[in-house]
């Protein structure tokens, strides 16, 4: 982060270069977070990528080989005592011991922290077993609580004290959707309490609904991060074009600065499918060859295409051409693009934009797949 | 754990009541005279329990500090807490030192009660031959029970390091107890007599210096510093190796 | 990395602190003033005039002789060995601890610190009380009027106790239960002082060396070093107390060993008298408790003009006894011992007898499997050899005995 990254001051966990190598094995590596201040973000990455190495160096739970932390401010592992009691935390799965009660092992927790007030504890324990809904089972001895329920309780255990920052790794391990959507909306309300709310997770679309910032792993590097609308811009847009009049569309395309690619969209339907480089060029380049590979046997284009449109075309033994294009960021409007294939008398059957979903960022970006990465 | 400590006494005190008499200078020592005093259950008891069961208990106790944290994976919330590395050490610690008191309390309580229930308790006979009254003679089980506490306080502290250098509890545990019976043996091999000194088993046996008249001090005191030492030395391992250590279990 | 580097500092600086005060501790200090400068005859002058009967004190006794050492475990699990050869090796064998508590010369106790157990002798007046807390065993005596002076200084051997275990087998300084002819199991400082003292004529160079530290008490050094070289004595070093003139520690050196064959002195003293409770004793409940007969009269002079001097236990296996006192020895039982040679290189040989206790010493030592593996077979007999004291039992019975080398001994069973 540069120095307009620190003037913005608004950074509750930053990293500089942080790098953890394990004997040759490099963990994490030389990576550079920035998580603005009341921020709702999203740690994203396959297993195996680094997230938890990183967690646990943002916690001062492992000593970084390289590189510095700060978090709330403060450097971390040197300010540990100060910074650790206003942050909670979800690590690798909840733990706890198992012949103890849920109450008895949150009361242990915050008993451990010599911040922690044995005059209101109780009534934290309580409020933090009801927050997540736990109050019922309280009693009970952990052993007997199910994944959820101890998801739910290692959440209420990052809760039991107003913090300033959240971190949760991978929170919704094991819950069900219904638990699943009620963790949502604690760290909707969490957030809207103020608080930065660091989420873990390898479940792209928990992350798309309720982050506002999200940063991709992989492999031990970060690859993205950003505000999460930047991200998916980041990403490939693409025009599908339905036609008969290929040749002429595709030297259109050119002309407006696209990459063109005709493909065979099957059905007989000859096609050209255009894609173009977006802002992560070498990336970009290998996921549009991907799309178009698969764009052929896509029943839904086939379908439009030569159902409604293509049909006479077939006859003219000409082509009903779907073409996809990645705009530039400079590039023209879908309409413009519209506009000008019409100017050169290409006949439009069909037309759509298409933008990347997070998840297919997620896959362009960290190799496809959730493969363990090596 | 404790309980398995207090069926040290009663095991003894039920063989020797149902057995016919005890010929003067076999078995252990003392055994012979738990007919005649009833009290001598609880020497016999922690005599019987010093090389092997206390050992074996101090070190469950010493190695599941810290590994038995990690395997749970509660020592990363307790770090995070934050608990402070240092402070979570020391209470750990301490713990394992309230143990080392109780356990040979324990075997002295447990003795004393079994030995009055099944035998007469009357004066005490010392090893210098002197007699003293019942309640001289519970101040000196109390004084060998605190002897056995400071004897186990090095092994703690062994067992507290090994602790801190594993996640399975297990293994930190058997290596405690491996530790404590390897310097027995070392303790009994002339070859390494230059050693014996300052082998953490070597004043175990000790504690019968108070029982003699008037107690020697000698052995208690030796014993203190020697454990003082090895609860520096691996305490001072303990910290830098939990300190420095990565937490990711 | 540089900040985990330091939090192993101090791992690595206790064992350093440690090791530091140990050397620290090591170096005798030399605290208060410098004694007073002396010549030997001065030292012995101050050693002769020494009256200290109040006192009490920790005596520690080291041997390193090259007997084997007794498995540790022996003396406390094992049954009682009763006074058999395997309590003596015991006796000669690694570090031995006892306290001493004197008030005067009619009131004294000594306790034998043993591994768990613990043998006392108490005295107060006529009173000699004797207890193993091993088998829980007491014996009583009455002193004669006579003997009211005696200096009882060391318990006898519980194993000694007269009725025990048929005295025969023990050797003919165990046959009485008289206190000066018990085993000196334990000898102190002033005993084996007056033992080596008594041995010094013109063979035997004294000399004074720098001042000593015992018990935390400033101490002259008196050396005393035999000219000759046919001993394996090398030199025995008395401290000498530099106020009271008591011997607090004495020291016997062997040819070729550096450490000490053989060490008795205090680690602790003090000269207050001790609580007076210490000398009371009666039997305790449950013990086995023996009557002893008083001591025969004619025993009594076998006890030299040496104050504090014990009789012996047998000649092969008390390291602080100097063979060749043959005014000692005719006091004996059983044959007339033959001597050969001169001051410290006095070889004393025993004849054969079929009954004779010395034969049945022999055969005892022989049969205990410690003793017998110590042995080795050499031209003529069986050696029993330690750093001070060579035995050689030849095959038909005799016994040599000196502290010179073995085959000094081989040669005085040829001549004899």
């Amino acid at each position: 982060m540069s120095a307009a990254g620190r003037m913005a001051a608004g950074l509750t966990i930053e990293t500089q270069g942080l790098t953890k190598r394990f004997g040759r094995q490099l963990a994490v590596d030389n990576v550079d977070l920035a998580v603005p201040h009341g921020a709702v973000f999203g740690f994203l990455g396959p297993n195996g990528s680094g997230k938890t190495t990183t967690i646990r160096m943002l916690l001062g739970l492992a000593a970084a080989s390289a590189g510095t932390v700060s978090v709330l401010g403060q450097p971390m592992p040197q300010r540990l005592q100060e910074v650790l009691p206003r942050v909670g935390a979800l690590v690798e799965g909840p733990a706890f011991y198992p012949f103890l009660s849920g109450t008895a092992n949150l009361r242990r927790f915050d008993a451990a922290s010599r911040q922690g007030m044995p005059g209101t504890r109780n009534a934290r324990v309580a409020a933090a077993l009801e927050r997540v809904g736990l109050s019922h089972a309280a009693g009970k001895r952990v052993h007997a609580y199910s994944l959820g329920m101890k998801q739910r309780l290692g959440i209420a255990n990052a809760l039991l004290s107003p913090r300033e920052l959240l971190v949760l790794d991978e929170p919704t391990n094991g819950l069900d959707p219904q638990g699943t959507r009620e963790v949502r909306s604690l760290v909707r309300s969490l957030a809207a309490d103020g608080a930065t709310v660091f989420v873990s997770s390898h479940l792209l679309a928990e992350v798309e609904q309720i982050c506002t910032h999200a940063a991709i792993m992989s492999a031990g590097r970060l690859v993205a991060q950003g505000p999460l609308e930047e991200l998916r811009r980041g990403g490939e847009m693409r025009i599908r074009l339905l036609t008969p009049d290929a040749g002429t569309a595709c030297e259109v395309l050119l002309r407006l600065g696209m990459a063109p690619e005709r493909g065979d969209a099957g059905a007989g339907i000859s096609a050209a499918g255009i894609s173009a480089a977006g802002r992560h060029g070498a990336v970009g380049h290998e996921a549009g060859t991907h799309r178009a590979g698969s764009a052929g046997p896509d029943g839904e284009v086939v379908t439009a295409g030569a159902a409604v449109a293509a049909r006479p075309v077939d006859e003219a033994a000409g082509a009903g051409n779907p073409q996809q294009v990645l705009p530039k960021p400079d590039l023209p409007h879908p309409e413009d693009i519209v506009a000008e294939l019409v100017a050169a008398r290409v006949r439009v059957r069909g037309f759509s934009v298409e933008r990347e979903s997070l998840e297919e960022r997620f896959v362009a970006l960290t190799g496809e797949g959730f493969d363990v990465a090596q | 754990m404790l309980a398995a400590l207090a069926a040290i006494p009663v095991l003894i005190a039920v063989a020797v009541r149902l057995s016919s008499t005890v010929p003067p200078g076999r078995g252990p020592a003392f055994l012979d005279r738990i007919t005649q005093n009833g009290l001598f259950v609880a020497v016999t008891a922690m005599l019987v329990a010093v090389p092997l069961f206390l050992p074996l208990t101090i070190g469950v106790v010493a190695g599941d500090t810290i590994a038995g944290e990690a395997s749970l994976g509660t020592l990363r919330y307790l770090l995070v807490a934050p608990a402070g590395r240092v402070r979570l050490l020391l209470v750990k610690y301490a713990g394992a030192l309230a143990f080392c008191l109780a356990a040979p309390i324990t075997v002295a309580l447990a003795g004393a009660a079994i030995g009055a229930s099944l035998f007469p308790i009357g004066p005490v006979t010392l090893l210098s031959g002197d007699v003293v009254q019942p309640p001289e003679a519970a101040l000196r089980l109390v004084l060998i029970a605190a002897y056995l506490a400071v004897s186990l306080a090095g092994l703690s502290a062994i067992g507290l390091f090994l602790s801190t250098l594993t996640v399975v509890p297990v293994g930190a545990m058997a290596a405690t107890v491996v530790v404590s019976v390897a310097s027995q043996i070392a303790d009994q091999l002339p070859q390494l007599e230059w050693l014996h000194p300052w082998l953490f088993t070597h004043y175990w046996f000790g504690f019968a210096d108070v029982l003699r008249q008037p107690v020697l001090w000698d052995s208690f005191a030796s014993n203190a510093v020697l454990q003082a030492g090895y609860v520096a030395v691996f305490g001072a391992l303990a910290y830098a190796r939990f300190v420095t250590k990565d937490v990711l279990s | 990395m540089n900040r985990a580097w330091k939090r192993w500092v101090p791992a690595a600086a206790v064992p350093a602190v440690i090791a530091a005060g140990v050397l620290a501790g090591s170096i005798p200090a030399r605290a208060g003033d410098p004694l007073p400068g002396k010549s030997p005859a001065g030292v012995l002058t101050l050693l002769g005039q020494h009256s200290t009967r109040t006192f009490s004190g920790t005596l520690e006794q080291v041997s390193e002789l090259g007997l084997p050492d007794l498995p540790a475990g022996a003396p406390s699990s094992g049954p009682v060995s009763a006074g058999g050869p395997a309590s003596i090796i015991e006796l000669l064998t690694g570090e031995h601890t006892a306290r001493i508590f004197m008030d005067g010369p009619a009131k004294m106790r000594v306790q034998v610190m043993d591994r768990l157990a613990e043998r006392d002798v108490i005295r107060r007046d006529h009173d000699v009380w004797f207890y193993n807390s091993k088998d829980n065993s007491a014996a009583h005596l009455t002193l004669p009027a006579f003997a009211s002076d005696l200096p009882l200084q060391v318990p006898g051997d519980p194993g000694a106790l007269p009725g025990r275990n048929g005295s025969g087998q023990n050797g003919p300084g165990r046959e009485g239960p008289v206190p000066d002819q018990s085993t000196q199991a334990f000898p102190t400082p002033d005993d084996l002082a007056a033992k080596f003292l008594a041995k010094v004529d013109s063979s035997t160079a004294v000399t004074v060396g720098p001042d000593v530290q015992v018990a935390g008490r400033a101490a002259y050094s008196l050396e005393l070093a035999p000219r000759t070289e046919g001993t394996l004595l090398a030199r025995v070093v008395i401290a000498v107390d530099g106020q009271t003139g008591m011997p607090l520690k004495v020291t016997v050196s062997a040819r070729g060993q550096a450490q000490p064959a053989f060490e008795a002195g205090f680690t602790s003293l003090s000269l207050a008298a001790p609580d007076d409770a210490m000398f009371n004793f009666a039997a305790p409940p449950g013990a086995t408790l023996k009557e002893l007969p008083v001591p025969p009269v004619p025993s009594v002079p076998s006890v030299p003009d040496l104050p504090g001097k014990p009789g012996m236990t047998a000649p092969d296996q008390d390291p602080d006894r100097v063979p060749g006192d043959a005014a000692e020895l005719r006091h004996r039982d059983g044959p007339t011992p033959t001597v050969t040679g001169e001051g410290w290189e006095t070889v004393v040989g025993f004849a054969a007898a079929p009954d004779g206790q010395e034969a049945q010493l022999a055969e005892t030592v022989l049969k205990d499997p410690l003793l017998s593996q110590a042995a080795v077979v050499v031209p003529g007999g069986r050696l029993l050899s330690t750093s001070l004291v060579n035995v050689l039992l030849t095959d038909d019975g005799r016994i040599f005995v000196g502290m010179v080398p073995a085959d000094r001994l081989q040669a005085a069973a040829g001549t004899a």
